[in-house]
């Protein structure tokens, strides 16, 4: 029986005085994969281990199901844990490394036998019994790892960057494995990865987070479409948001948002009321490359910026277009990159369009899918709904 | 351009077209091999079988020095004793080493300071160490004293003195200054179990015993088979203990083999004897070290 | 390394250590406490630290010791430890890397033999060395000490070197050598300093054991002015048997140097003696 995740207020401080984790309230529906992304140090494994019990958590209260488990050893919560590096225990056969959990807990000779096959032959290791880790490839001692947490049965999966020492093909070919094998337990994970792909591609729900805070949650296109913070703006996505400064300005025609040389009109959407109060000030805007085209295509009279082609990377379905543009850009954290008064922005170009490094080109925005950061506070403006 | 040849100097070929250190430099150690060690039990094993006083002729005698062994009680005895001593030594040094490292792995707040004081006494002169231990166990000495004040006198004796206590007395002596040895063999090998490994064990619900029996000792196969080996090559060659506590008495009762190399051989001048007993020495290691390392590794190869 | 949870079990376990220790360092007290007793006290409560403390057994030992006094003996043990432990150390690295880099079975068959030596109890050795150091008129003196100490503990330096320099990339000798340097500049320059870590290993424990080393000093500088401490000590101990504050005396001026050297050194002693664990 599975059961779900409850973090409730959890910090972590070390005696040191370093602070990992800071006021983390997530909930995480039994049955569900929440993925845990942000850059290292955000403090995601911090929160995976204190779930685990292998750290305490020095503030608040963890709940799996309807047990406060903050004083109970890893033992007693009754999970099970992937680790980075796999952990195999290097002198057992691969048999022996997923039945250690069962005999620990004193399961039967028989009844040990019966589950470690059924489990070897879900996962694909019925050929590797007899072996050693040390024998094995990098995806077999990743299968060994799942395969000791899934025979057990537990009410909670907690798998630690689990494909980061894979490599970039093996990675793919297990992302969709254990998406796949999750869905068919159906067992309450929760998994951390600093790669917002695997986030993305894997999560039911994600969590950002980043320096100990968590910044948003919730499925994958929504922090998407709607991030709710430059910093989840930023690292959400491939490639990364355009991010320029801009100011707010009023004219006879409404609002209108000043990028350097270029001016774009603020479509009279749910935000441009909040956006009002920001009129002759600098906001942080962002725009995602699909929402930048050639001026070619969509309706004519779209708004465009100008400038000067700096790379083409022909990908075969579509051209990523790098330009120059005559803006300030915008770091996540709200403050202006060395690249001074030039901007580099990137546009998704059709395959087919003539673009060429080094001319001047007009770019096509699609101004409704803007999106505007206080720079202060880095929140996104929005109406409220 | 001509200009530039003289400053480059193609490097030495040789057949192999690699420039191999020469075994020259490696002379004085070799030589040092060769002369202080592989000559000379050479030729101790040659005057095992020789009667000699070290300075004139060494005449052959075969098999003799080795009867007289058998059939003199001292001789005997120092060999029974060599025996006992080093079995008990290897015995209690590694599990009380190991229950030291085990305990002070993880997690107390004083275990550096601890281990530094549990090691202290391996980097000190045995004799000298002999010697501090000679009163505490001397008729007048500390732990005579301390029984009877606690109203234990009757357990009060000689603990030198009387032949059926003077070898374990030296046994505690010897457990005291090397089991800090064994902690720190055994916990370089603790520390080489990854944490990783260790947290696993944790989160998959093995209790302490569990944990210890089927992960850890496994994994300490190595750090045994090392220190198995180090303390009884220490426990074989007791010679500074024994000399300072009791000098081979009462009554050749703490006689071993290292003390009667010395004494037949030095004091006495029985040059031929008193490397029949070296040879013996050697010969004993070396069956109990092979043997050793022999079920050792067997145990090592099945992990 | 996560912290494991420090719970009362841990409390109890580490107060139980704790007594454990203090009981362990009991005769370390002794030492001092009886050392510093006039005769008088150590022979009637010799248990109770003495007020106020009496220095005499000090000077006593130090002066008159084993024959020659222990400050002397002192001064033996050092020239003969500095001198083994340097030559061990130059001789010995070198013959190391020779070994280490020559990747023939020759190479090998040699190191076997330098590690079956160490094993070699050597005590089998040491009485036909002794007939012929003696005839070479080296017994009783420091050269023959030193040239015996450094012939004893070659193969054992040559195992802590040869492993250390197996592991060391070959890079910098050969970028060396592109830069036109010879094998000995490049040795001692470039290779030996690369070596610092194990060399500092080394010297700590050769220095421990030479140091401390009674039997071969018994048999070669027994009554000899040029004694080592422990033989020293023996004589002392021997000439002031039942003399308990004197003995103390002795011994703690024989240990002294050491356990001082020990606060120190720690970290490098330990990494000697565990040096084999790895293997």
């Amino acid at each position: 029986m599975t059961a779900g995740i409850t973090l409730s207020g959890v910090g972590k401080v070390y005696p040191d005085g370093t602070r990992a984790v800071t006021a983390l309230d997530l909930q995480i529906e039994p049955g569900e994969l929440m993925v845990l992304v942000g850059p290292s140090g955000c403090g995601k494994t911090t929160t995976l281990r204190m779930t685990a019990g292998l750290e305490e958590a020095t503030e608040g209260e963890i709940w799996i199901g309807d047990r406060l488990v903050n004083a109970l050893d890893p033992r007693e919560r009754d999970v099970a844990m992937v680790f980075q590096n796999y952990a195999l225990y290097p002198h057992m056969t691969v048999f022996d490394n997923i039945a250690f959990p069962l005999r620990a807990h004193g399961l039967r000779r028989d009844e040990v036998r019966a589950r470690v096959q059924r489990t070897a032959t879900l996962l694909g290791l019925d050929g590797l019994l007899e072996r050693k880790p040390r024998a094995l490839s990098g995806g077999q001692r990743q299968r060994v790892a799942m395969g000791r947490a899934i025979v057990r049965e537990p009410q909670v999966f907690l798998l630690d960057e689990p494909l980061s020492n894979l490599d970039a093909k093996l990675r793919t070919e297990m992302r969709a494995e254990i998406a796949a094998l999750q869905r068919e337990l159906r067992v309450t994970t929760m998994y951390v990865t600093h790669d917002q792909v695997e986030a993305m591609t894997m999560g039911t729900r994600i969590a950002v987070m980043r320096d100990g805070m968590l910044l948003q949650h919730g499925a994958p296109q929504v922090l998407y479409d709607e991030p709710d913070n430059l910093l989840v703006a930023a690292f959400i996505g491939a490639p990364v948001m355009n991010l320029l400064r801009g100011r707010i300005e009023r004219d006879r025609n409404g609002l209108t948002c000043v990028l350097g040389s270029g001016r774009l009109p603020i479509a009279p959407n749910g935000s441009a009321a909040e956006l009002a109060s920001y009129a002759g000030t600098d906001v942080a805007v962002g725009i995602r490359a699909e929402h930048l085209g050639e001026p070619s295509a969509g309706p004519s009279g779209r708004p465009t910026l100008q400038g000067r082609v700096r790379l083409v990377e022909r990908l075969g379905a579509e051209q990523l277009v790098q330009l120059a543009v005559d803006a300030a850009a915008v770091t996540a954290d709200g403050g202006p990159t060395e690249s001074g008064r030039t901007a580099a922005i990137t546009a998704r170009f059709d395959a087919h369009a003539q673009v060429t490094p080094g001319e001047l080109c007009e770019v096509a925005v699609a101004t409704e899918r803007l999106h505007f950061f206080d720079l202060a506070t880095r929140h996104a403006i929005r109406g409220r709904d | 351009m001509d200009s530039l040849r003289p400053l480059v100097k193609p490097p030495e070929r040789s057949r192999r077209g690699v420039r191999q250190v020469p075994w020259l430099l490696a002379l004085p150690g070799v030589a040092a091999l060769v002369a202080f060690h592989l000559v000379p039990v050479g030729f101790g094993a040659y005057y095992a079988f020789t009667s000699w006083n070290g300075l004139t002729h060494a005449s052959w005698v075969g098999l003799q020095n080795f009867r007289d062994i058998v059939d003199d009680a001292t001789a005997r005895g120092a060999l029974l004793h060599t025996l006992e001593l080093a079995g008990s030594f290897v015995a209690l040094a590694n599990g009380i080493g190991l229950a030291l490292a085990l305990g002070l792995n993880r997690a107390l707040k004083t275990r550096h300071l601890l281990r530094s004081l549990f090691f202290a006494p391996v980097a000190l002169s045995p004799l000298a160490i002999g010697f501090l231990w000679s009163w505490i166990f001397a008729y007048q000495g500390a732990l005579n004293r301390l029984l009877g004040s606690i109203g234990l006198s009757s357990l009060e004796r000689a603990w030198l003195g009387d032949p059926s206590t003077a070898l374990w007395t030296i046994l505690v002596v010897m457990v005291w200054q090397f089991s800090g040895l064994a902690m720190v063999l055994y916990l370089a090998g603790l520390q080489g179990i990854s944490d990783d490994v260790y947290e696993a064990t944790l989160v998959d619900g093995a209790s302490p015993w569990f944990r210890f029996r089927k992960v850890v000792l496994p994994l300490l196969a190595p750090a045994l088979t090392v220190s198995a080996t180090i303390t009884l090559i220490i426990g074989m060659r007791a010679f500074d203990q024994v000399k300072a506590l009791t000098n081979g008495g009462p009554v050749a009762a703490t006689e071993t083999l290292s003390t009667q190399i010395y004494s037949q051989t030095f004091a006495l001048g029985r040059f031929g004897y008193g490397s029949a007993f070296a040879l013996l020495l050697a010969a004993l290691l070396a069956v109990a070290a092979l043997t050793q390392l022999a079920l050792l590794r067997r145990n090592e190869a099945r992990l | 390394m996560a912290a494991a949870r420090y719970t009362r079990a841990t409390l109890v376990r580490e107060l139980g250590f704790v007594a454990v220790a203090a009981i362990f360092c009991v005769p370390f007290y002794l030492l001092v406490a009886i050392a510093l007793e006039t005769t008088a006290q150590a022979d009637t409560t010799p248990l109770a630290f003495p007020r106020p403390p009496h220095f005499g057994n000090f000077s006593t030992a130090w002066r008159t010791g084993g024959q020659f006094g222990l400050g002397h003996a002192l001064q033996s043990s050092l020239i003969i430890t500095v001198s083994s432990v340097a030559g061990l150390i130059v001789l010995g690295s070198l013959c190391a890397y020779t070994i280490a880099r020559r990747k023939s079975r020759l190479s090998d068959v040699v190191y076997i033999l330098f590690v079956l030596a160490i094993i070699l109890p050597f005590q089998l050795a040491i009485i036909p060395l002794f007939v012929e150091l003696r005839h070479l008129g080296l017994v009783g003196n420091y050269a023959g000490m030193i040239v015996l100490n450094i012939g004893l503990l070659m193969p054992l330096t040559v195992f802590l070197y040869t492993g250390f320099i197996r592991a060391l990339p070959r890079d910098y000798e050969e970028a060396a050598r592109v830069d036109g340097a010879r094998l000995l500049r490049t040795y001692a320059r470039i290779v030996f300093p690369l070596l610092r870590p194990i060399t500092g290993t080394a010297a700590v424990l050769l220095a421990v054991i030479v140091w401390n080393e009674f039997f071969v000093a018994l048999i070669f500088l027994a009554g000899s002015r040029y004694q080592t401490l422990p033989v020293a000590l023996y004589t002392f101990a021997g000439d002031y048997t039942a003399r308990w504050n004197l003995v103390f005396a002795g011994v703690a001026i024989a240990i002294a140097p050491l356990l001082g050297f020990f606060v120190f050194a720690q970290r490098e002693l330990i990494r000697g003696f565990t040096a084999g664990v790895k293997g």
